[in-house]
């Protein structure tokens, strides 16, 4: 060989070397990246998994994920002609023709639109927005939006009366009630509700109109939850009765019988109080209804849904035959309808003393007397109706953006109604259908959709050591990017150590989410779960004259009479925009007796607002609660010299935090003080 | 939760009083008459303890349409139906001391002031906010009153304002509003604005639309007498306001003001029929005002006073009318329940007063005139 080949082939064998010697650290250095992000469960090294699928912005964010339109509510028309779908994802109503079984038309409506309801004389149809605080009044002849209509925040769920003169809207944030009067397209007054209401029906003989809520009324402190169905009076417009469900919450939608005798809830019966290794007792929580007997005092009782082996996590929504003996749950966390006997529930309740019901609240095997079949659909299903003659059952499946159709009397699959949304299924979509799925857990209990409703939290602690110690208060999982660790103690580098095999492990006691899926479920969460507009927040970016005065507390640096605060104790030390979160762990005093652990990683505060009860074991059940009950020595922040009025405008500072992206907006303005009112 | 029936016994003095009403006013039953003459109230009843009342010492009363609540050192009260029904801290009621009671108009909630919180009583239910879980000033609530949608409350730490819609709390103290002190004892409101009671310092005008203050304070200073009469409040301690018809009242421990928006009249004891200086609670209703004082009730409708009085631990007692220079003295069967009176409100045809020792509940006497403007 001649020194001209040797020299090339000792670079080519260097170069050969230098690749093999980089790829092999590269791919050890790999190795290990993963394995510690990862907790040590095995992954493939697949850079997209973390860097790319869970990008929200971008050009391949833009190119691998769709935009779906996640049919939630759907209502039909009286000639059975036309199906109205409210579409939460695509902002749109579709409106399908049930003839030809084709969309007719889709009608850009509000943000996050939930329910769609048909005025008695079916010319309109009204559309709430959620995340619009308002509701779209659509021209259902010639389909187009001619009005908005003015709510509180957050509506979701309405029912009409029976002459169409008044709109009933559940305000989801705000926990109230709006009365709309239609004529003038005002809202006449608003009532107190439960804890974030959801679903709405007005009776039969169109004297009451009921609300149930989600989540529990402020309760003392590891005491069972109790969330509040209201009943307001038509006639008087005002509340008559409010009850309460004990031990349950999730109370998501709500139907009544033709005949008025029994008002039916979907609901879940958490088991927070106890340990979560009692798995032979109903484990974490179990699904069911609520039932109010209006013709017996109103007498209320709890049935359970599932059966021993088999669970049915998250009932959404419940319709009833039109004689008043069948009812339909959907259950969006097993893809299933539950078909029940209302006839066989009354027989029951006909002879079943108080002590009876308490035990049939808790019994896993009452479910066979009165379901009568499961139905399968497509992935989370959620809102429902029957045709005139209850012969179909229309179901919106959510994350398949189309509605399926079923027939009642033989239970078969008719067909599905297809949407027009993406055929695609990309990787966060599939992330979707994991998260809202409960089939990663022992026998189907819960999902993760359960404790973590909307992405969000459902208010509740609970004991997932098993030991009676280091209560966790259920955290948000929204808009998480760029917030680790996780956990109140912050030992979870990654969501896919949070959601992967210690999870399995720890609280679903089964086998972890495969490599691929668990991808799927961080970049959903990751990627799609973020939070609602914050009504307290200005869209122009701009803070009321209290918020701003808020700001200053939040930010100060001496206390009132000029001592110096040192760094770490400062608000905005620990808590600094855009998450309000520094990612470190910090002793704020808040340790009990049953906590091992003094630091407690700092929470993130975007809509903090509606994340009560706070602290990392749900003790402080207001936001005021953690500076007035939990501060005593001022660990938690320097707030014990503040006036009332001071931590009261620090407080209205607080509630204005919302999703991370809205600060590179945020300007803070000075507030034009007129009269020295505005001032301390 | 108690409920108690109360079994009544009216005592009617009506052949004398009539007369007495016939002859000091003239004929009577015209329309006309009825609304200048003062008002003429007997059949006096009183609930106590053995009808069903928590306690006898009653702080103040408020007219739900056919229910009457009233606030008591030893829980709050309904009487609906002829029967009292008693709610106490095992219900929820945030403290045993009910010191103010309002109905909102927009939901009918009924807003209850105890010394140790604030209730919202809907539906059977009640609902606690404090100054450790809300944006509540203080716990120690002397009164609360519904505007609108809206509730305001006169608290030992200031006024604070509610909105229900929003769950927003404001504070107004010292620190940020004309007041002396952040001790607040009164609250109401009219033709667009919130007037405050203010220990010390007088009485406090808010504009919510604006959110611009002004203050009503004694031009004589810390002067315990009114130096130059009608320039202005009469004292500085107010302990309740009241507005209706354009006219404020300001009632204070030493004399009562009216405010028409541009004149000031005080009134006292010495140069009127009002019972007393030392009033707790005053009441406008239309153009008649009603003061609790400790030493009777009086009303005033702008040229008679009536002030209704008793003694110790009698069933009978006096009606002083004052007309100018002119007085008469009335004496009745039935009264009051006690001088110290504390609250009152009305019912239709019937007063309900709230005193030191008992409920006592008047009729408007048959024959003679209603005068009150009441709605």
């Amino acid at each position: 060989m001649g020194k001209k080949h040797k020299n090339i082939r000792n670079v080519i064998l260097i170069l050969a070397g230098a690749v093999i010697v980089i790829l092999g650290a590269g791919y050890k250095w790999s190795e290990r990246h993963v394995y510690y992000y990862n907790a040590g469960q095995p992954h493939p090294i697949n850079c997209a998994s973390c860097h790319v699928y869970p990008q929200r912005d971008g050009f391949l964010a833009e190119f691998l994920n769709e935009d779906y339109l996640s049919p939630v509510n759907v209502a039909i028309s009286k000639d059975q002609k036309t199906l109205y779908v409210t579409a939460q994802e695509g902002n749109k109503l579709v409106v399908v023709d049930l003839e030809s079984q084709t969309v007719k038309k889709t009608i850009d409506v509000g943000l996050f639109p939930h329910s769609i309801l048909l005025h008695p004389d079916e010319e309109l149809g009204y559309v709430t927005n959620q995340w619009s605080n308002s509701i779209s009044v659509i021209d259902l002849i010639n389909l187009e939006i001619i009005d908005t209509l003015g709510t509180g925040y957050g509506p979701s769920g309405m029912s009409i009366d029976q002459e169409g003169k008044f709109l009933y809207v559940t305000n989801t944030y705000s926990s109230n009630l709006s009365i709309i009067d239609l004529e003038s397209g005002e809202e006449i007054r608003r009532l107190n509700t439960g804890n974030n209401p959801m679903g709405a029906a007005v009776s039969p003989d169109g004297n009451s109109v009921f609300v149930c809520s989600r989540r529990t009324i402020p309760i003392p402190f590891r005491t069972p939850p109790k969330t509040e169905l209201t009943v307001a009076n038509t006639k008087t417009q005002r509340v008559d009765d409010r009850k309460f469900f004990v031990s349950a919450h999730i109370m998501e939608n709500i139907a009544i019988t033709p005949s008025g005798d029994l008002t039916i809830v979907t609901l879940v019966r958490p088991k927070n109080l106890v340990p979560s290794t009692q798995i032979e007792r109903g484990w974490m929580m179990n699904q069911g209804i609520g039932i109010i007997e209006n013709n017996n005092e109103g007498r209320l009782s709890q049935f359970i849904l599932d059966d021993p082996n088999a669970y049915y996590p998250d009932p959404f929504d419940i319709v009833i035959s039109n004689d008043g003996k069948r009812g339909y749950i959907s259950h969006s966390g097993v893809d299933k309808i539950t078909v029940i006997d209302i006839d066989a529930i009354r027989e029951i309740l006909a002879t079943a003393s108080e002590e009876d019901l308490k035990l049939f609240s808790n019994h896993l095997g009452i479910s066979d007397q009165f379901v009568i079949t499961r139905i399968s659909t497509g992935s989370s299903p959620k809102g429902m109706t029957l045709s005139s003659d209850g012969s179909i059952l229309y179901v919106a499946e959510r994350l398949e953006d189309r509605v399926s159709m079923t027939d009642t009397r033989s239970f078969d699959f008719i067909g599905n109604l297809d949407l027009g949304g993406p055929k695609k299924i990309s990787v966060t979509r599939k992330g979707a259908k994991l998260f809202t799925n409960a089939g990663h857990t022992f026998q189907n209990q819960y999902s993760c959709y359960s404790c973590h409703p909307d992405g969000h939290e459902d208010g509740l602690t609970y004991d997932l050591t098993g030991q009676g110690r280091n209560l966790a208060n259920v955290q948000t999982l929204r808009d998480l990017s760029g917030t680790a660790p996780f956990k109140w103690i912050g030992t979870n580098v990654s969501v896919y150590m949070q959601c992967g095999m210690r999870f399995s492990k720890f609280v679903t006691r089964t086998e972890a989410f495969a490599p691929d899926d668990l991808d799927a479920v961080v970049a959903y969460i990751m990627r799609d779960l973020t939070h609602p507009p914050n009504p307290f927040q200005d869209l122009e970016g701009e803070l009321t004259p209290a918020q701003l005065r808020g700001k200053v507390i939040y930010e100060r640096t001496t206390t009132n009479d000029g001592r110096e605060i040192p760094v770490e104790n400062q608000c905005i030390t620990c808590h600094p925009p855009p998450n309000f979160t520094n990612l470190l762990a910090a002793d704020v005093g808040t340790k009990k007796e049953i906590d091992d652990y003094y630091l407690f990683d700092s929470p993130n505060l975007n809509n903090v607002y509606e994340s009560a009860p706070y602290l990392h074991d749900g003790s402080a059940a207001t936001l005021e609660e953690i500076w007035t009950k939990f501060n005593d020595h001022d660990l938690h922040g320097v707030a014990n010299d503040m006036t009332k009025n001071q931590l009261n405008d620090m407080i209205e500072y607080l509630k204005s935090f919302g999703a991370a992206h809205t600060y590179t907006n945020m300007k803070t303005k000075e507030a034009k003080y007129e009269n020295s009112s505005e001032k301390y | 939760m108690k409920i108690h029936q109360r079994n009544t016994n009216f005592k009617i003095t009506s052949l004398v009083l009539s007369l007495a009403g016939l002859l000091f006013f003239g004929f009577i039953g015209t329309e006309e008459k009825a609304a200048k003459a003062p008002l003429i109230y007997d059949q006096w009843e009183v609930f106590t303890t053995s009808d069903g009342l928590p306690s006898n010492k009653a702080f103040c009363v408020k007219v739900d349409n056919d229910r009457v609540w009233v606030g008591t050192n030893e829980g709050l009260a309904l009487y609906e139906g002829g029967k009292w029904t008693t709610y106490t801290t095992e219900d929820g009621l945030a403290h045993r001391g009910v010191l103010s009671i309002d109905i909102s108009p927009v939901t009918g909630d009924v807003w209850i002031a105890t010394m140790s919180g604030l209730n919202r009583f809907s539906a059977g239910k009640f609902e606690t906010f404090t100054q450790f879980n809300s944006g509540l000033a203080n716990d120690v609530i002397y009164n609360v009153t519904c505007v609108g949608k809206d509730v305001w409350v006169a608290t030992g730490g200031g006024a604070s304002h509610f909105d229900p819609y929003t769950q927003r709390w404001e504070i107004f103290t010292e620190q940020n509003a004309p007041m002396h002190e952040p001790w607040t004892y009164g609250i109401t409101s009219g033709d667009g604005k919130v007037f405050i009671a203010a220990w010390g310092g007088g009485v406090i005008e808010y504009t919510p639309e604006t959110r611009q203050f002004r203050d009503y304070v004694d031009p004589d200073g810390e002067m315990e007498i009114d130096l130059f009469p009608d320039d202005g409040l009469v004292h500085d301690i107010t302990t309740g306001v009241s507005y209706s018809e354009g006219v404020l009242w300001a009632a204070t421990y030493f004399g009562l003001s009216r405010y028409d928006g541009t004149q000031w009249k005080g009134y006292f004891k010495e140069d009127s029929g009002l019972a007393s200086n030392f009033i707790n609670f005053v009441k406008a209703n239309g153009k008649v005002v009603w003061l609790c004082t400790d030493e009777g009730l009086s009303g005033f409708d702008g040229t008679t006073w009536v002030t209704y009085s008793t003694k110790e631990n009698r069933k009978d007692g006096e009606i002083t009318i004052t007309k100018d220079k002119d007085i008469s003295k009335l004496k009745t069967s039935t009264s009051l329940s006690n001088n110290f009176i504390i609250g009152v409100d009305f019912q239709d045809d019937y007063i309900w007063v709230a005193t030191a020792k008992g409920v006592s509940r008047g009729k408007a006497q048959a024959g003679a005139t209603i005068q009150s403007s009441i709605k």
